[in-house]
């Protein structure tokens, strides 16, 4: 391991590269300040670049995501590290924060690739493709995704048997297996954390079988599935590749729920779970998609109209939280739940059901700081001190939270929340800036 | 028909031992998780309900808390932590204080003082009993003998047969179910068989046979002890075969019971985590029940209970606080309850049918 460790001054670091920090990246960048990126994936864009679309608008979620990534990635003041984590980040004095980073070696001199494809294919493993939620397959030697960011390849050593297929077939030879981690000090005058959300897994509720029965799958993959760069070009059940045409949704799947220690609602899983059936009924115009809920909350800025216009596109709304769900033999499944309009248990048999996982904390923001100086609220999301007055400011003076690092939220309030944050660490520079 | 709300149902439900059910966001996950619960039949989630509403009326004529036999599952899986199981077993003690026409029964449930005073003034009038008779050995055999027939005919045709034909009306009558009189005979197989099978019970926890297998085996035990002890006069009697069947029964019921008891200790499962007074009393005393009797025989086949007659003083005290208390006004009636309830239900279907 190269023990040398590098000393970088910037003026801002933003931890996490989605959409909120991008976001709060880019007006740190914008108002003349160096700003630091670090993300611990290997392309920018966070969960928002998977997205199909986005509600209410149903707007191309890569066609918003993309251009402001690149944006990102060309701004002059914004330095980038991705496959980086912060390990700690000390406070010494007002402006004066010091972070170490390291970096993972990624075997692929970015600079040097040109994306071309040819280890891909040369490479002899196989792998799930994270990026496509393990829908498909994927190389060790890989492009993350079509519209990753930055579009180069990668290896996944961990996978990896050392052939030397990719190194051979590399027109650019820029593979390179004596890349080192890298160590990094930073000296910065201001932190945005922008840590994101976890999703959760819904390995921990058994009854509902995802990991056993094959076409159950979460809303993240069925987001893959009907994607612009989505794995099969249609909508297949993963059992038997057969175009399902009685899809059910399973709201509140880990939301709203205290016996899997989440009791809080994801805010985003209702209006996800319209928008993906609304895409439905265009994909699969024969089809039945029909949401289970409790609750459907449709609070935000047009959401109410969207909710009505997938009633009037004929997806079926049932009240009743699913209890169980049953595997046939022919990979059809049978969901068990009490249909509260008539007070009577029913069971209805679907050929592929999609649960509408919630939001989780990312408690990794909280290990970062010494001492557990950065607080977290009871459900180990960052603690906003000042709720109210000011939702950007941390238990940390001159460390500001963006987007669903503080709570879960949708994309809008993301954004907005990334505004706040980098507005407020603006003034905070400029309050403490030497006279 | 107009609903009468009780604005204090919950308070009162309480101190039948209800837990959080005010937390309930009515998403009937508990409903769909059970797997007693049938289209015809579904809670427990209406009941959560008419509870947070306190609609009494529709609460008395319902018979479903009588349906559930508290696997837990739903209170493991409620995601409000609004334990619908506890609701279920405080309803059954509520009905249970319901049918009963003296009151008492509410009383015990409600007050652990009145518990403890009456179990006193019991245990006070066996001792002056006991006193009158100059504590003869032979004498009060034969008198807690003569009790044990008494107090069984008493009790039931006093306070069972009173309760059970109210039960009967707020369920059957006040439901407006009309059915001929052929349905109460042609339903009666319903009631025999939850009665002394609980077969019912065995679909409950489907994973887990075994509590329902040995709270049969208790029933058995217990009906066939009393029976032995009654009407084969163990006490008395000088039959091998009937010597060890007492042994035999008795030895049963207090080692199941201390099985049962030792769960409620550990709170090993959710049926044990919110015990109460009266869960405590049903099972400690089923205990003392067994082992006194299984020590009054061998004291007796020993020759030691001529010197130590506070053995059977002791027997005979458990045994009046029992068929006193607890059998005619406490958990006991459970068993008489439950199988009505079913043997109701099969009545009802019989009319829709």
């Amino acid at each position: 391991m190269n023990e040398e460790k590098k000393i970088i001054h910037y003026d801002a670091l933003v931890v996490g590269g989605g959409i909120a920090g991008g976001e709060a990246a880019l007006n740190l960048a914008n108002s003349g300040y160096r700003v630091l990126l670090v993300e611990k994936e290997r392309s920018l864009g966070g969960k928002m670049i998977l997205l199909s679309k986005v509600f209410p608008t149903l707007d191309c979620s890569a066609c918003i995501t993309t251009p402001k990534v690149s944006e990102i990635a060309r701004h002059k003041n914004i330095t980038i590290f991705t496959e980086s984590e912060v390990t700690t980040i000390d406070k010494r004095s007002e402006n004066d924060f010091v972070a170490q980073i390291t970096k993972k070696p990624r075997y692929v001199h970015v600079e040097d690739c040109t994306a071309c494809q040819l280890c891909e294919q040369a490479c002899p493993v196989s792998v799930r493709d994270e990026y496509q939620q393990g829908l498909i397959g994927r190389k060790a030697a890989f492009i993350p995704f079509s519209i990753a960011n930055p579009k180069a390849a990668a290896i996944d050593i961990e996978n990896c048997t050392l052939c030397g297929a990719c190194e051979k077939v590399c027109p650019t030879h820029c593979i390179d297996f004596t890349m080192q981690p890298e160590q990094f000090e930073l000296h910065a005058r201001t932190v945005v954390m922008a840590t994101g959300f976890n999703l959760f897994d819904p390995l921990e509720i058994p009854r509902y079988g995802y990991g056993q029965h094959k076409n159950v799958i979460t809303s993240m993959q069925m987001e893959r599935e009907i994607a612009p760069t989505r794995p099969f070009n249609t909508i297949l059940r993963p059992g038997d590749g057969k175009v399902p045409d009685k899809i059910a949704y399973v709201l509140c799947a880990g939301s709203r729920d205290a016996s899997v220690g989440n009791p809080i609602c994801s805010q985003i899983c209702c209006m996800y779970s319209i928008k993906q059936a609304q895409l439905l009924m265009g994909a699969l115009p024969m089809a039945d998609v029909t949401i289970y809920y409790i609750n459907i909350r449709s609070f935000g800025k047009g959401f109410e109209e969207f909710y009505q216009q997938a009633k009037g596109m004929g997806v079926s709304f049932v009240k009743g939280k699913i209890g169980t769900i049953k595997e046939k033999e022919n990979g059809n499944l049978i969901l068990r739940y009490e249909d509260i309009s008539e007070g009577v248990v029913k069971e209805a048999e679907h050929d592929m059901v999609v649960l509408s996982v919630g939001v989780k904390s990312n408690p990794d923001a909280g290990k970062i700081f010494p001492q557990g100086a950065l607080k977290l609220d009871p459900h180990r999301f960052v603690a906003q001190t000042d709720l109210m007055g000011s939702p950007a400011k941390t238990s940390i003076d001159g460390v500001f939270v963006a987007g669903t690092a503080s709570a879960p939220m949708d994309i809008p309030d993301s954004i907005l929340s990334a505004g706040s944050a980098s507005s407020e660490a603006i003034s905070y520079i400029k309050q403490h800036q030497e006279a | 028909m107009a609903s009468k709300i009780n604005p204090r149902f919950a308070e009162e439900l309480k101190q039948y031992g209800s837990v959080n059910f005010n937390a309930c966001y009515n998403c009937g996950n508990c409903t769909a998780v059970c797997s007693l619960s049938t289209p015809e039949q579904s809670f427990p989630r209406e009941m959560v309900r008419l509870s947070a509403l306190g609609l009494e009326d529709e609460l008395k004529q319902s018979l479903k808390p009588w349906e559930c036999y508290y696997c837990g599952e739903c209170t493991t899986q409620c995601p409000q932590t609004a334990n619908p199981g506890e609701l279920m077993m405080s309803l059954r003690r509520w009905l249970t204080a319901q049918y009963d026409w003296t009151g008492l029964s509410g009383l015990l449930y409600r007050s652990l003082s009145f518990t403890i005073a009456a179990l006193l003034l019991v245990a006070a009038g066996v001792l002056l009993f006991a006193r009158s008779t100059g504590f003869d050995a032979e004498r009060l055999i034969h008198v807690g003998h003569l009790f044990e027939m008494l107090a069984i005919g008493t009790v039931f045709l006093v306070i069972f047969v009173p309760n059970l034909l109210r039960m009967w009306y707020f369920t059957i009558v006040k439901q407006k179910v009309r059915v001929p009189l052929k349905s109460y005979f042609s339903a009666l197989p319903e009631l025999f068989v939850n009665m002394f099978t609980q077969k019912r019970a065995k679909d409950c926890d489907e994973d887990d046979n075994f509590r329902w297998l040995e709270h049969m085996v208790l029933v058995f035990a217990y009906l066939s002890l009393l029976f032995t002890t009654v009407f084969l006069n163990w006490f008395g009697s000088e039959h091998l075969f009937v010597i060890l069947l007492g042994y035999l029964e008795s030895l049963l019921v207090f080692v199941i019971t201390i099985h049962f008891v030792s769960g409620r200790i550990k709170r090993n499962k959710s049926l044990n985590k919110f015990s109460q007074p009266s869960d405590w009393l049903f099972v400690i005393w089923l205990l003392l029940m067994g082992l006194s009797a299984f020590l009054v025989r061998l004291f007796i086949d020993l020759q030691l209970l001529e010197n130590n007659i506070w053995m059977h003083i002791l027997h005979l005290t458990v045994l009046a606080q029992w068929a006193l208390i607890i059998v005619p006004f406490g958990k006991w009636t459970h068993f008489l309850y439950r199988s009505f309830a079913h043997y109701f239900v099969k009545i009802k279907t019989m009319q829709e049918a």
